[in-house]
């Protein structure tokens, strides 16, 4: 590894009442690579994920993007430190049209005051083309350019999970969190969004992947981080994970091993 | 946009009004139902975009007539009343809404309907300064540097014209950064924060935005009514204008104005029934919610949605 990580957490930290869903997590993700994380049921994929966005804080840690020590700050600074991030449950827009969607999330690299809104001047204008470009840029990107006028809502279920790919894509972050981009997904749109994910990372963007589907997993990451019980059992290359015996058993159980 | 035709339409209509009818009474109603307008247009920034329940719109709305009541009775000119209510109800927003706006949706009802309360009470019992439940009378005049309107037709054409700033300015915002952002935070408040939405914030702004709407119709309430009491800024009126919302089209403007134009003027149309009124009212409403959930503004482009589930 030659670069340095793009995200460093240390000791992060969970607990719901009685139950510790993340128990002292250490992460490294390497600038540029596609990183999975993975586990069974209830590993704490999801809550590490919300942990690193700031969706939902963890209780102790320390979490650094890019240098930046981010833990328990709000979302919304987290976003405009550069990590952008999707949803298990889609949550798009519903009342605003797809670009405008797209544009909620562009808009925050171009900062234009209340004076320029109201009396629309020629800053105000610049301000909104940009966003209307890099919102388009994120729309060609997953391929939605042609339902840039439609109502969010009216999008069929795969579509929307890629609109939320192209708004997290709109406020051109560094890193990306995919919570389970698949979900839902038929085979020929999963192929197409490994398809997005891969040229993603030709475009330099850190992707951090939750997903269920461990095939799918093997095939496009670099690194594959696995959670059971909300500790980390493993981290490596996809073949040394595949080889691994304490995922193998973490995913399949004690019992069936000589089955 | 399709609309701008029909906008032009219904701002052509709206201007030839005083030339067919000179009934008093009717331009005097219609100003009341244009200054509703422009309050329900400012409750559809925190309600219908940013999607917090606000019950202190009809308190704003009478803080913005008061302050502009007792200033210009005190002797201060005219045009220092506008800015007097926006610094009362920006300063009061404000104070509402900084510690509301962490929390969810239900705790800014609560704490909108005690505001309204308050204020009803400070001005039914404050009577040296408020004159209590009797109101306050005789209030000066517009006056803009010894130029004002002269009866209620000038008055309409001045309305008609702050009416049309107030669209402006409102369909504006909603093609902003900051209308998107609100429309976001009522749709995935965490969505939108993990877009880079301050989402505290957009609330706090939409909150305070829809207070000033409120706050300058109030002021030319008081100076172009000139005659104003309690009943017409307490929570039976916050609830109306949050019904004038709901049936007119939440989230549209076209709605806004179309449900308070309608909520001010059938009342008075349909007097002749008596109490029976209420009746109907009632049931007018629960028939627009059921049968056009989005509202009366819904109705209009329903037409256009169908055509293009077909294609």
């Amino acid at each position: 590894m030659t670069a340095d990580p793009i995200i460093v957490a240390r000791g992060v930290t969970r607990r719901f009442g009685g139950l510790v869903a993340l128990d002292g997590i250490d992460l490294d993700v390497t600038q540029g690579i596609v990183q999975a994380i993975i586990g069974p049921n209830g590993s704490g994929k999801t809550t590490l994920l919300n942990a690193l966005s700031g969706a939902s804080h963890a209780d102790t840690g320390s979490i650094r993007l890019d240098g930046h020590e981010i833990f328990r700050l709000k979302p919304h600074r987290i976003a405009r430190l550069g990590l952008a991030r999707t949803f298990q449950n889609i949550r798009i827009f519903d009342n605003l049209s797809v670009i405008e969607n797209v544009k909620v999330a562009s808009a925050c690299n171009s900062p234009t005051s209340f004076f320029d809104i109201l009396t629309a001047n020629a800053r105000h204008r610049r301000s909104e083309a940009n966003v209307d470009r890099s919102a388009r840029e994120a729309l060609d990107i997953v391929g939605l350019s042609r339902r840039a006028d439609d109502r969010a809502s009216q999008l069929p279920y795969a579509l929307q999970r890629l609109l939320e790919i192209a708004r997290a894509l709109a406020s051109k972050p560094t890193v990306l969190l995919l919570d389970e981009p698949a979900a839902g997904m038929n085979m020929t749109e999963s192929m197409m969004l490994l398809d997005t994910i891969a040229r993603l990372k030709s475009s330099g963007i850190t992707i951090l992947l939750v997903e269920h589907n461990v095939r799918l997993v093997m095939g496009i990451s670099d690194r594959v981080t696995v959670l059971d019980f909300g500790k980390k059992i493993a981290e490596g290359t996809p073949s040394e994970i595949q080889r691994n015996p304490r995922v193998i058993e973490a995913y399949l159980g004690r019992r069936h091993r000589h089955a | 946009m399709k609309i701008g035709p029909i906008a032009a339409a219904c701002g052509a209509a709206a201007l030839v009004v005083p030339v067919i009818t000179h009934d008093g009474y009717i331009i005097q109603l219609l100003n009341i139902a244009i200054l509703n307008a422009i309050v329900v247009i400012g409750l559809n920034f925190v309600t219908g975009w940013a999607g917090q329940i606000n019950f202190g719109q009809a308190a704003f709305y009478g803080l913005g007539a008061y302050t502009t009541a007792i200033a210009t009775k005190a002797g201060l000119p005219w045009i220092t009343t506008p800015f007097l209510s926006v610094i009362v109800v920006m300063a009061a927003s404000l104070m509402l809404g900084l510690p509301t706006m962490r929390l969810r949706t239900y705790y800014l009802a609560m704490t909108t309907i005690g505001f309204g309360e308050i204020v009803r009470l400070i001005i039914v019992h404050w009577e040296p300064v408020t004159g209590g439940t009797s109101g306050l009378r005789a209030i000066p005049a517009i006056d803009i540097f010894g130029f004002g309107p002269q009866g209620q037709v000038q008055h309409y054409y001045l309305l008609i014209a702050a009416l049309a700033l107030a669209i402006l300015i409102a369909a504006r915002i909603r093609h902003s950064v900051l209308g998107r952002a609100m429309i976001a935070t009522k749709d995935s408040e965490i969505a939108a924060e993990q877009s880079g939405v301050d989402t505290v914030r957009t609330k706090l702004l939409a909150f305070m935005i829809g207070a000033i709407y409120a706050g300058l119709a109030g002021c030319l309430y008081a100076s172009s009514i000139r005659f104003i009491s309690p009943d017409s800024f307490s929570g039976t009126q916050a609830i109306l204008l949050m019904t004038m919302l709901i049936v007119g089209g939440m989230g549209s403007i076209v709605g806004c104005v179309i449900g308070a134009v309608a909520l001010t003027i059938l009342p008075e149309a349909l007097r002749f029934l008596g109490q029976w009124y209420l009746v109907l009212y009632g049931l007018g409403v629960i028939a627009v919610i059921v049968l056009a959930p989005g509202g009366l503004a819904s109705l209009a482009s329903l037409s256009q949605l169908r055509r293009a589930s077909v294609r």
